[in-house]
């Protein structure tokens, strides 16, 4: 128990908002435990400086909302009261609508959001902060005929929403005119819990006779942009469909459409913090705009982050540039294709470059000790840039050490490179050679190498990004551990941001094993809340650490997708959120025992009872193990213990609610002192998704042989 | 009623120039010539055992020179061997080896009633017969297996050979084949103490039954050759020269009449530099039966009018003799202006063989033809009649540049999408866009690519390297998809070669190919090019894409070979230099491929015939022309819009359908322009605009045409477009979309839904016209120009206006010439 610490609630992050006109709506005795999934908003962008209002569609229902979570700086929402039903009665709402109020300076982009409801948080939606005022399509726009009319610059929002449908918007531009059209839908849909098909959308715009002057179907990602000039003066025609003709309600778009300049990224994409940096912004209708500067704050964090540029006396859209401490070096402009004709370098520290053309490949040499270890990481698509980054270390007569292409971060494949403690095997010179996988290459294929001392560290996840409560039952976090560069230790498990009347029993990631828990327990009294937690780990030191402070790191949220044909995917998100609703199907969760302590080769049996809400008798599942068909999310065993699926009894049907865990050691399972382990009761809400109950921590100890 | 439009006109049926014509084509060559003579060659050295050499002579004005009109004499002449111990001399002049010395070979002319008797001496030396004749197998023994057809597919080459006894086909296994005479089952077939007996050799003679009968005279040299071999030990070689690295033949061209008959002679060079008269070892094939019959011996007889020509094969080449039969000794070309310089070389073809070209089409027909050449689209009414009407000079070059969007104004360039549309569908079909090999997702995403293309006409050398380089997602870059269709380096290989430079590559991955000089080192070494190429797994295209990636995978490149090129490397992928030669200026089959598919498109045959089988012994009907197009095309940076400018804006494009008692037996020259029939999509959309109605596609927005649609797999299907031979995408080749006219096409057009129901449907065009009360004559012309591009003729009209005095309304009236009009010729063909 020594380990496990309570935390106390904390106050709400700033930036959110609530209604508290509906703060204390509860919903009735046998709630369900469906909790609501945000499918889409309409329309799906929001101007800068404006109010507006948009409806959020949903699976499951809406009823009783009182509060918008939004992600970043500058955007607040609000749930629009919605009346009480006369028959008192509770409606099943599954459209609503929020109010957004986008301050003038908000950075424009795409914004998380999330809703607070007495059945729980709801997924994460997304909304589009756009500059230009939003136009929702209108009526009957499916052919040229009948074309919705609309002035430039606009944010056009609509949806493809049913089957062939063609959306046609018309516009007047003049000869010469610089036209950009920047399509976001299938990027708004990675989020989307629990849809089955997508978008493909294409973009096409036509002279008045119907000419297509151009057209665009995938440039970021799946999603078109267009950019080009208006041929004569005259009325144009821009469609945007399915490719493929297909449609649905959800697929919402936004066409970020104007004739200002649009910045892709930039080169180099290093930026020192705290200089002054000359820039080259690549992107469309740039017009004299070749050369910026640009300085960061000396307070800017390193890595990745978004900037807008001065373009005379405008200012740019956002751009990513990777802000550095490190050296920052730029690619000078030599050939550079081979090792034989690297650009010397020194590490640690950024280098900035460029892969110019087709089938160019750049080298840097630098000077390594035997023994030395270093990280290079790739960051190009990650922050804009066209490059499918394909890295290799080389000796300096160009024989390859090590490769890497797409490296996985967070749990999900990136296209980005990176080559993680490579160990110099003597003094010497060694070369970084990065070029495009496809041998692309041209002024979008900008990238940054990161090259560091290849120190231990660990990062952390979360599974999933929201936690349902209801008054005096229990939820779990799990947190999952990637050790890099040698990190072994223990890691300590800590939450902030708990809602009021919430506590959390903290668990420990232990060295030998990946996940750990936190079990979260709301107080009988609990009120609806909902709140961002910030989940962190610190490195448990024993006397074998390195001197110095422990490491730390703070756990990413991933949102949980149902994907198509029954998958369980994982997205990265910013906000987790603990929502503690209203009383639902299981009332609590009770164990024969908190702790149990097994032999190797011995094994325990853990009694567990649950208490249903009247008339609630769907099955119950009991588990130790977060998983979906064959993979576990959240194991929290300690080595070499697992549970005895033939001796427990784990499936509760109709009104039962007792079952039993048996849980068994391995005879080489190595001793462990009190690891936390949830013992949970699942309730299926669709193949993937599923309502999750936690009993109170049950401590698990392997005694020594 | 309804047959009145279904007669009209028919291509004439072929009759036959006029015998007289014929002799006087005769009596001119013959004048010309019999005056005296040459042999070739004029002296002659055979080494070795069972050497043979063959004479050919021929009419000579001078005594010294012949040209392509020169008549042979080969087997007119007499032949007398002054020391037959040294070589002995045949009837048809064929010289066979028998003893070491020097002698000569007496040729003479008989006298006619205008000149006495001719006489040359060719002087023989033979050398290289020693005591044990030097017979190998590969030098000697393969080319008589080849020669009389054991190696054949069909003989000991099948799969499993025939009577237990296999060779490999057309002998590209010399080794195994040697193998499976003297070795297989316990040497059976040979018997080398008495080789004579060999049942290697009494199988073909007949001696014991064999079911490929006889195939070999027992007295014949070959028979002899045979049994020296075995005498000798049956080796694999002789130790001298067997990789034949061309053919030499004689004559390469020739002018006659029919009856003509000339002795061909073939000389094969090999790669030691030494060269051996094998004329009688080679292989002749007719190109074109109905022109020309070639003997075993080589001797070839001209029997129809026309070109063909004389395919030659030996060790593992190809070469071939052209035949010219003109069709008339002159040809006027009265009225011929030249728009261009296809019609120059046009215009050179029909003089070289005597054709009349028909006279141009008029406006109406030209507008129709080229509408549904370029766009695949019927002209509007209201496109009809502003052309026709049009008294601009100009009109029929404005017209093209408009189809093909090169006026540089959107407005006027508003076909240009339709263009796009119509060779997307076309080369879709080639490159087998098919969602049931892609997926739906695949599938659109390389439809738009090839459509964008179009769109915006990309240079074709950039279009392929773009698709035989592509990478990345196979949903967010179409030409990726090309690596799925094809999915190993044999599939790609094939379709490349086929596909980009019209050769079919096939036949070598198994065996040398039969009339090309691939091998399976060639096949093998283009194959390379694709070695490496793979996928893995990404999310280029999102989250949900989950989708292939095609990458080369590092470290699997290394050397690859073009067809007919030196050997090329990459460090990191092959399919950069492929698209380099492939798309090189240097590379006339890439050229040539192209320019030959859009002229079988728009003049209804290729100049090369299969259009997409390119080879050496299948030559251009007009090389001139073909070279010509093909230096168009590639000085214009492979604009495709050019190329098609080019052929459309000749005379030669535009002459008349109907053919001339003068033109009626060309079918490969142009003199007259081949109707074609629709394809199934422009015929569907021509039915649409025709009556007003369109068909609505599954999952695809009402207006969409069918020359539009994407794929060709189960998702957009339609019986319409099947019964009119919609092709599946199942094969690379241009056949795959069959012309042939069959029963339920006839039968569907006639009382099918599909034209029956858009005719009476009260939205469509005569229920409109009836609607607007419109005037009968102004209805009539509505459904001529509508459906024909043309108005209807006085005699036309009178038979409409009777028709409607007899109908039982003026709407059955209408919808039963509308239903006629489109079950005639006129609209059912591009003419």
């Amino acid at each position: 128990m020594s380990h496990l610490s309570q935390i106390a609630p904390k106050q709400p992050l700033t930036g959110l908002c609530c209604v508290l006109a509906l703060a204390t709506v509860m919903a009735p005795a046998a709630a369900r435990a469906e909790y609501p999934m945000l499918m889409s908003l309409k329309p799906v962008a929001a101007q800068v400086g404006q109010t507006s209002e948009h409806t959020v569609s949903s699976r499951y229902n809406l009823y009783g909302a009182y509060r918008v979570h939004v992600s970043g700086q500058g955007v607040t929402a609000e749930v629009v009261p919605v009346a009480k039903p006369k028959d008192g009665k509770t409606p099943n709402l599954t459209s609503l609508k929020l109010k957004f109020t986008v301050a003038a300076d908000a950075l424009p982009g795409v914004r998380d959001f999330r809703l607070a409801t007495p059945r729980g948080a709801s997924t994460v939606g997304q909304i589009v902060i756009a500059t230009d005022k939003v136009v929702s399509e209108s009526g009957n726009n499916d052919t040229r005929d009948k074309a919705q009319m609309v002035t430039l610059p606009a944010t056009i929002c609509g949806a493809i929403d049913k089957a062939e449908d063609v959306d046609v918007f018309k516009f007047s531009a003049t000869k010469g005119q610089p036209l950009s059209f920047h399509v976001r839908s299938q990027r708004l849909q990675d989020r989307i819990h629990d849809l089955q098909r997508h978008v493909d959308p294409i973009l096409t715009l036509r002279s008045t006779a119907g000419t297509t002057i151009a057209s665009s179907d995938n440039y970021f990602f799946a999603d078109p942009f267009l950019a080009t000039v208006a041929p004569a003066d005259g009325e144009y025609t821009l469609e945007i469909r399915d490719v493929r003709f297909q449609g649905n309600g959800y697929w919402q778009y936004s066409i970020e459409s104007h004739s200002r300049p649009v910045v892709e990224t930039v080169h180099p994409l290093a930026v020192a913090i705290g200089q002054d940096v000359s820039l080259n912004p690549v992107g469309h209708h740039l017009g004299d705009n070749k050369k910026l500067s640009v300085r960061l704050a000396p307070g800017t964090l390193e890595g990745r982050a978004w900037r807008r540029l001065q373009l005379g006396p405008a200012t740019s859209n956002p751009v990513h540039v990777i802000a550095s401490r490190l050296t920052t070096l730029v690619e000078n402009g030599a050939a550079n294709n081979d090792a034989a004709s690297a650009q010397s370098v020194t590490v640690p520290s950024t280098i900035s470059g460029r892969i110019e053309s087709a089938a160019d490949i750049d080298c840097f040499v630098f000077d390594a000790r035997k023994g030395q270890k270093l990280t290079f990481e790739v960051v190009a698509r990650r922050a804009g840039s066209a490059l499918d980054p394909h890295l290799r270390i080389l000796d300096a007569k160009g024989k390859q050490l090590s490769l890497n292409d797409d490296f996985r971060r967070f749990k999900r494949l990136t296209q980005d490179s990176q080559v993680e403690n490579f160990t110099a095997p003597s003094d010497g010179k060694y070369v970084i050679e990065v070029r495009d996988v496809h041998l692309r290459g041209g002024e979008r294929f900008v990238y940054a190498i990161r090259t560091i001392p290849a120190h231990p560290f660990f990062e952390l996840t979360l599974d999933s990004d929201k936690t349902q409560l209801t008054p005096g039952t229990s939820g779990v976090i799990f947190v999952r551990i990637e050790r890099h560069n040698g990190f072994s230790a223990d890691v300590e498990l800590d939450i902030k941001n708990l809602p009021t009347g919430v506590t959390a029993s903290c668990g420990r990631i232990l060295a030998n094993g990946t996940d750990g828990c936190i079990i979260l327990t709301a107080a009988s009294d609990a009120r609806l809340d909902m709140q961002d937690i910030r989940v962190s780990g610190t490195e448990v030191q024993t006397a074998d650490s390195k001197s110095g402070a422990p490491l730390t790191s703070v756990a990413r949220p991933m949102q949980e997708t149902y994907m198509p044909g029954g998958g369980r995917n994982h997205w990265p998100v910013d906000m987790h959120a603990v929502n503690v609703g209203s009383p639902a199907e299981i009332r609590s969760i009770k164990l024969s025992t908190q702790s149990v302590t097994l032999k190797p080769g011995g094994a325990a049996t853990i009694d567990v009872e649950f208490e249903r809400a009247p008339g609630f008798t769907k099955n119950v599942t009991l588990d130790v193990l977060f998983r979906h068909l064959g993979s576990v999310y959240g194991n929290s065993l300690p080595k070499g213990v697992t549970m005895d699926a033939g001796a427990s009894k784990t499936l509760i049907t109709g009104k039962a609610n007792k079952g039993r865990i048996v849980l068994k050691a391995a005879k080489d399972a190595p001793p462990v002192s009190g690891q936390q382990v949830s013992v949970m009761a699942n309730i299926s809400i669709n193949f993937v998704m599923k309502a999750t109950y936690s009993s109170s921590p049950l401590m698990v100890h392997v005694a020594k042989p | 009623m309804r047959s009145l439009f279904h007669h009209t006109r028919q291509r004439l049926a072929p009759i036959l120039v006029t015998i007289a014509t014929l002799l006087s084509v005769s009596q001119t060559i013959a004048a010309d010539a019999e005056r005296s003579f040459v042999v070739a060659p004029t002296s002659a050295t055979l080494n070795g055992h069972f050497a043979r050499l063959q004479l050919v002579v021929s009419v000579s004005s001078d005594g010294k020179t012949t040209t392509d009109r020169s008549s042979d004499l080969t087997r007119v002449v007499s032949y007398t061997s002054f020391n037959t111990d040294v070589v002995e001399v045949s009837a048809t002049g064929r010289l066979l080896a028998r003893g070491n010395g020097n002698t000569q070979v007496e040729v003479e002319w008989p006298a006619t009633k205008d000149r006495g008797t001719e006489v040359r001496l060719v002087d023989v030396t033979v050398a290289g017969i020693t005591p044990q004749a030097a017979i190998g197998f590969r030098q000697h023994v393969n080319p008589i297996l080849s020669k009389h057809g054991c190696n054949m597919g069909a003989c000991h080459a099948a799969q499993y050979g025939k009577g237990g006894f296999k060779l490999s086909v057309f002998g590209y296994d010399p080794g195994l084949d040697r193998k499976s005479i003297i070795r297989d089952r316990h040497q059976r077939r040979v018997n080398l103490v008495d080789p004579a007996e060999s049942l290697f050799l009494r199988k073909p003679t007949m001696q014991v039954p064999h079911g490929g009968g006889l195939r070999l005279a027992r007295e014949s040299v070959d028979h002899d050759i045979l049994v020296a071999w075995l005498l000798g030990g049956a080796p694999d070689s002789n130790g001298k020269a067997y990789e034949v690295t061309r053919l030499e033949v004689f004559p390469r061209r020739r002018v006659g009449h029919v009856g003509t008959t000339q002795q061909l002679r073939v000389i094969a060079h090999y790669n030691d530099k030494s060269t051996r008269d094998v004329t009688a070892w080679a292989k002749y094939d007719s190109m074109d039966e109905s022109i020309l019959d070639v003997a075993e011996s080589g001797l070839v007889t001209a029997s129809g009018q026309g070109q063909a020509p004389v395919m030659i094969r030996f060790g593992s080449q190809a070469e071939i003799s052209m035949f010219v039969t003109p069709f008339a000794e002159t040809a006027r070309l009265e009225g011929w202006k030249n728009n261009n310089f296809v019609d120059e070389l046009a215009a050179a073809k029909f003089r070289e063989l005597g054709i009349e070209p028909s006279e141009l089409c008029d406006d109406a027909t030209f507008l129709r033809r080229i509408s549904l050449d370029l766009i695949g689209t019927l002209p509007s009414p209201e496109v009809a009649r502003a052309f026709i009407d049009s008294k601009r000079p100009d009109k029929r070059q404005r017209l093209i540049d408009e189809l093909l969007g090169l006026t540089g104004d959107p407005d006027r360039d508003r076909f240009n999408d339709l263009y796009a549309a119509f060779w997307t569908l076309k080369w879709s079909d080639l490159i087998r866009n098919s969602s049931n090999k892609l997926g739906e997702q695949g599938m659109w995403a390389l439809h738009n690519w090839i459509r964008e293309s179009f769109r915006t006409n990309k240079p074709f050398d950039r279009f392929v390297s773009e698709l035989v380089t592509a990478k990345g997602s196979i949903y967010s870059s179409g030409p990726a998809n090309y690596f799925r269709i094809n999915g190993n380096a044999n599939d790609l290989t094939e379709s490349t070669a086929q596909l980009f430079l019209g050769i079919r590559l096939e036949c070598a991955k198994c065996h040398h190919h039969p009339f090309e000089k691939y091998s399976q080192g060639d096949y093998q070494g283009f194959a390379a090019f694709f070695k490496g190429v793979g996928t893995k797994n990404s999310e280029e295209f999102g989250l949900f894409g989950r989708e292939s990636v095609v990458v080369v995978k590092a470290g699997t490149t290394g050397k690859a070979t073009p067809l007919g090129g030196e050997a090329v490397e990459h460090p990191l992928d092959l399919r950069i230099p492929l698209a380099t030669w492939l798309t090189g200026k240097n590379n006339s089959f890439f050229a040539q491929n192209v320019v030959n598919r859009y002229v079988s498109y728009l003049l209804g045959r290729g100049l090369v015939e299969p259009v997409d089988d390119l080879r050496s012994t299948n030559p251009p009907t007009n090389v001139a022309l073909m070279n010509a197009l093909s230096k168009h095309f590639v000085d214009s940076n492979y604009n495709l819009k050019s190329l098609l400018q080019a052929i459309v804006s000749s005379r030669l494009y535009q002459l008349s359908s109907q053919p001339t008692p003068k033109n009626v037996s060309d079918s490969r020259f142009y003199s007259y322009y081949r109707v074609k029939r629709l394809a199934a999509e422009p015929l569907l959309d021509a039915v649409d605009e025709a009556t007003g109605v369109r068909t609505k596609f599954k999952s695809l927005p009402l207006g969409t045409r069918a020359i539009e649609l994407p794929d060709a797999g189960d998702f957009y299907s339609n019986y319409f477009l099947k019964t009119f031979a919609k092709p599946k995408r199942a094969s690379v080749c241009e056949c795959e979309r069959s012309s042939d006219e069959n029963l339920a096409q006839a039968l569907h057009t006639l009382n099918g839904d599909t034209i029956v129901g858009k005719v009476a449907n009260k939205n469509g065009r005569v229920g409109k016209l009836l609607a607007a009360k419109s005037e009968h004559a102004n209805i009539v012309e509505e459904l001529y120009l509508a459906t024909l591009a043309r108005r209807p003729s006085a005699e036309e009209v009178a038979a409409c206006q009777e028709f409607l005095a007899t109908s039982p309304s003026p709407k059955e009236c209408y919808e039963d010439i509308l239903w006629a009009l489109l079950n005639s010729k006129q609209f059912l063909f591009i003419h």
